[in-house]
């Protein structure tokens, strides 16, 4: 038997119960008495190590034996969550992790590997060892606290072992031929009547006496083991006709709560839990959901009234008519919106595989290539009907495109929440007291995107962590908090997502920077440099500025590495410091690396594409302004002055411009405007990124091409890239030019 | 059992289909002379036409074509052989071959005067290029083919198509 793909299910499913366990490790630290959150650990653990157990992976076995019954005892409450304990944990977390992707690569744990997994294992060991004489803990007690808390708002109602029958004959029962008595005497076939009172309290006046109507009812307590469906059916005969309610005896609830957590996971409406777990007859939920459909029709027709008068909800209907007690309905609740959030995070993912959805959004790119040909075509016959249905055609393939793009777009948040456990252990590393916020993190960005951009996001919270964040009693002198701040934010911004990495430091500190920098060579010892130059400075390859090389950073390859991979994205990334304040890293992507919306523009035959996100507007160019704008390289644009690039120029196309007129694409990139000068617009398109390949990767100017409807190819501008080529020509400060050509020969040299 | 048996054969077969294929090579003209090309990394023969113009590129590559699809860069054989550009004529023709570029195996077009034929030379029947002398570069020629009409460059296509190769020209046309 093949178990290769099982094989892949355990790991990938053992990572992501790892991460959960991280995260709520974590979590745990901060509020030790939330039992769900020791059960979820208890969980992974154990799931852990039942799958492994199947596949005969005993080193896992073995070890997450251990953590899982120190868990226990955790969860039992015979152990307090101390941060040891949580750290011990989270190690144990690595290890389980370690030894799982040995299995997974099929080799041995190194030396240190298995050193750290036999201290963990007597730590493990000891912590089981002197286990008993510590008291209950804390969790424990906040387990049992909502049970009893239920068990005792119901104790009111039902103060003993009994149950409590409450029922009000109808009138007409004794002329439908039945006797009152008849039923309590029935009822005596299945238990003791403790007490009986009669309520006569509806008989009216003599005169009005119907001798025929039947005006009693009963207050009984009964002793007996029936169950409430058994007790109701005695009185199945007159059930319409009579108001019957039963209370189960107070040991009967605590039974119905349990019962009730017992359930299985399915997804179930809240009477039916009820009926499930034997605290509401079939017949009274009927009842209850007819009152309830009444009352929201009677709530609608009052409608206009009041929006706010939603119905009332099944579980009030239920307490109120006293079928059941309001303890046994909350716990039913309580359980309903686990359920339902389990369901919800289980329909909430679907594993497919990356491949698979890769084909799929190349098919739709061809797709929409294909469909831009159609509406070519359609546009060219100028034929009203196919006009028509191509228009229809285009539209649903855009929206086929966005949603198959949507597939690949996954939240940022969790990429975020790793940070929780890199930044706690690096401040105590540091000896920093350091927190991490997060927002943002429900930001829907690229699969490819969140996948590369872990490690620069790392070294960048980490640099922050380590050179921007001052030690403690710096700090406090300069009357900030002890308490550091190190933000993470992601969020969408004009067709890209902007990631920001931030923190309440010291800021750059420019003057050394700038010395380091000559230092290291990287710059002339005269240059002039503006502090946006200088603070650009800490991209260039091979500088750092510590002065002591910590094992965090300090090696001087982490901001180089770091702009470069943020390139590799199509990104961009910029710095913003002031001293004393902090500095927050700003991180620019394109929301996907697979298909733009494309803004078509001609010099003569050929033709390139702008993505439309970057375009502010387009004006044309002729006349005098055109002669001016020629002269000067720069536009009047209502009094704001516009750099222009005349991409004809840029890209040395071998052609005369046009007589009369061109045009130029006013766009914007960052808080950078500029106008790129064509000689036609072409309108938009849907545009298919497809990668140039190796040969053209040094190309600067051109991200990527895209196939035209009509077959022909386009090139997609990149204008990040070709400001920067037009700016680095206007550059003087010599340090600056340097290091760029530094870079452009270390991004070319092959890998 | 069967099969294990007829896959051995079909095995062996495909060796004889290879050694076969290997022997074979597609001739094609450049000016005044002729090159040769191992079959093996020949995927196709298309006209000449649609190639768009890639900016800032070193003369040798004429751009990128559309092939079903797919975005190939062509290149100009006789500006990376020779740094003499070939007009374009009827004849005319990109080679799609298929070269190994660190490992990942990639299309390229080349643009031809005119495509010959497909020929056997057999391994007694090809000499060593000469070392200096001929007008292509040296360690672009992987042999002299000994034909009936006389030498065919046989040509080293990874070599001659080497990214890292062709990245590091234009990477010194970028710089300088």
């Amino acid at each position: 038997m093949n178990l290769e793909p099982a094989l892949e299910a355990f790991f990938a499913e053992a990572d992501e119960l790892l991460t959960r366990m991280e995260e709520s490790l974590l979590q745990l630290e901060s509020e030790p008495d939330n039992d769900e959150l020791i059960n979820d650990i208890f969980r992974a653990a154990h799931t852990i190590k039942g799958t492994a157990g199947v596949f005969g992976f005993d080193d896992v076995v073995h070890f997450t034996h251990e953590v899982e019954s120190v868990l226990d005892r955790v969860r039992d409450g015979q152990m307090q969550v101390s941060n040891d304990v949580i750290g011990l944990l989270l190690r144990n977390k690595d290890h389980i992790g370690a030894l799982v992707r040995a299995v997974a690569e099929k080799r041995e744990l190194d030396a240190a590997q298995r050193a750290e997994g036999e201290a963990q294992m007597a730590a493990l060991l000891a912590l089981l060892g002197k286990q008993p004489d510590k008291p209950a803990a804390t969790a424990v007690v906040a387990a049992s606290a909502d049970v009893s808390r239920s068990e005792s708002a119901v104790s009111d109602s039902c103060a003993n072992e009994n149950w409590h029958l409450s029922i009000r004959f109808g009138a007409d029962v004794l002329r439908g031929g039945m006797d009152p008595l008849s039923f309590i005497r029935y009822l005596c076939t299945l238990g003791e009547i403790v007490h009986l009172d009669t309520l006569f309290d509806a008989l009216p006046q003599w005169l009005q006496l119907d001798p025929e109507s039947c005006y009693l009812g009963f207050e009984i307590d009964f002793r007996s083991e029936a169950s409430k469906a058994e007790i109701e059916g005695v009185f199945e005969f007159v059930r319409d006709e009579c108001v019957l309610h039963i209370i189960p005896p107070r040991s009967q609830i605590s039974e119905y709560i349990s019962v009730l957590r017992a359930l299985p996971e399915d997804e179930l409406k809240l009477g039916e839990m009820l009926v499930l777990s034997g605290a509401l007859t079939r017949a009274e939920l009927d009842r209850g959901l007819s009152l309830q459909s009444e009352a929201a029709s009677a709530v609608s027709a009052e409608g206009d009234g009041g929006p706010s008068a939603a119905p009332p909800q099944l579980g009030e209907i239920l307490i109120e008519s006293g079928a059941v007690g309001a303890g046994v309905v909350d716990a039913a609740l309580v359980k309903q919106k686990q359920v339902k959030d389990t369901k919800a995070q289980e329909a909430r993912s679907l594993r497919i595989d990356a491949d698979k959805l890769d084909q799929l959004i190349e098919l739709v790119g061809e797709l929409v290539v294909a469909s831009a040909g159609v509406q070519n075509v359609a546009q060219m016959l100028a034929q009203a009907q196919l006009t028509e249905a191509s228009e229809v055609l285009t539209r649903l393939v855009e929206e086929v495109r966005d949603q198959a793009l949507s597939l690949r777009m996954v939240q940022i948040g969790a990429t975020f929440q790793r940070f929780q456990r890199v930044v706690r252990d690096v401040s105590r590393e540091l000896g920093k007291d350091i927190e991490l916020q997060i927002s943002g993190g429900e930001t829907d960005l690229d699969k490819t995107v969140v996948e590369r951009i872990g490690d620069p996001l790392m070294h960048l919270v980490r640099n922050s962590m380590d050179h921007g964040i001052e030690a403690t009693e710096v700090r406090l002198a300069a009357g900030k908090p002890a308490r550091a701040k190190v933000m993470l934010n992601a969020y969408h911004e004009a067709g890209s997502i902007v990631i920001d990495v931030a923190d309440d430091g010291g800021g750059l500190n420019r003057q050394k920077i700038l010395r380091k920098a000559i230092e290291r060579g990287l710059v002339a010892e005269d240059a002039q440099l503006s502090e946006r130059e200088i603070d650009r400075l800490i991209f260039a390859p091979g500088f750092s500025t510590a002065d002591q090389v910590s094992n965090l950073s300090g090696r001087g390859v982490g901001m180089d590495v770091v702009r470069r991979d943020i390139e590799a994205l199509r990104g961009t990334v910029d710095i913003d410091t002031e001293p004393g304040k902090g500095t927050r890293i700003r991180i620019r992507l394109p929301l996907t690396l697979a298909i733009i919306d494309g803004f078509r523009v001609g010099i003569d035959k050929a033709s390139f594409v702008l993505p439309v996100d970057m375009i502010v507007e387009c004006v044309e160019l002729a006349g005098s302004i055109r002669d001016a704008a020629r002269s000067r390289g720069y536009l009047d644009m209502r009094g704001e002055v516009l750099p222009l690039l005349w991409l004809r120029e840029v890209f040395d196309i071998d052609s005369p411009a046009p007589e009369r007129r061109e045009n130029v694409v006013v766009v914007h990139f960052g808080q950078t405007k500029a106008g790129i000068v064509v000689d036609q617009l072409m309108g938009e398109h849907q545009t298919v990124i497809r990668p140039l390949g190796k040969l053209f990767s040094a190309l600067r100017g051109v991200s990527g091409s895209t196939i035209l409807g009509s077959g022909e190819i386009a090139l997609i501008l990149d204008v990040a890239g070709l400001m920067k080529m037009a700016g680095s020509t206007g550059m003087t400060a010599a340090g600056i030019t340097e290091m760029q050509g530094q870079n452009s020969r270390e991004m070319s040299a092959p890998s | 059992m069967n099969g294990r048996h007829s896959l051995a054969l079909t095995v062996v077969d495909d060796d004889d289909v290879a050694a076969d294929q290997q022997q074979q090579y597609l001739t094609f003209r450049l000016g005044e002379e002729s090159y040769a090309l191992g079959l093996l990394s020949v995927k196709e023969i298309i006209e000449y036409g649609g190639v768009t113009q890639v900016p800032m590129m070193p003369g040798f590559v004429r751009g990128v074509i559309n092939l079903r699809g797919r975005v190939v860069p062509v290149i100009d054989l006789a500006n990376r052989l020779r740094a003499e550009s070939a007009s374009v004529t009827r004849r005319t023709c990109i080679v799609i071959v298929e070269v190994a570029n660190d490992g990942e195996a990639q299309d390229m077009g080349i643009i031809v005067d005119a495509v010959s034929q497909v020929v056997d030379i057999p391994p007694q029947s090809v000499e060593p290029g000469p070392s200096f002398g001929a007008k292509v570069r040296a360690d672009f020629i992987a042999g002299m083919g000994k034909l009936d009409e006389g030498f065919v460059i046989m040509l080293d296509i990874d070599r001659v198509l080497a990214g890292e190769d062709m990245a590091a020209v234009n990477d010194m046309k970028a710089a300088g």
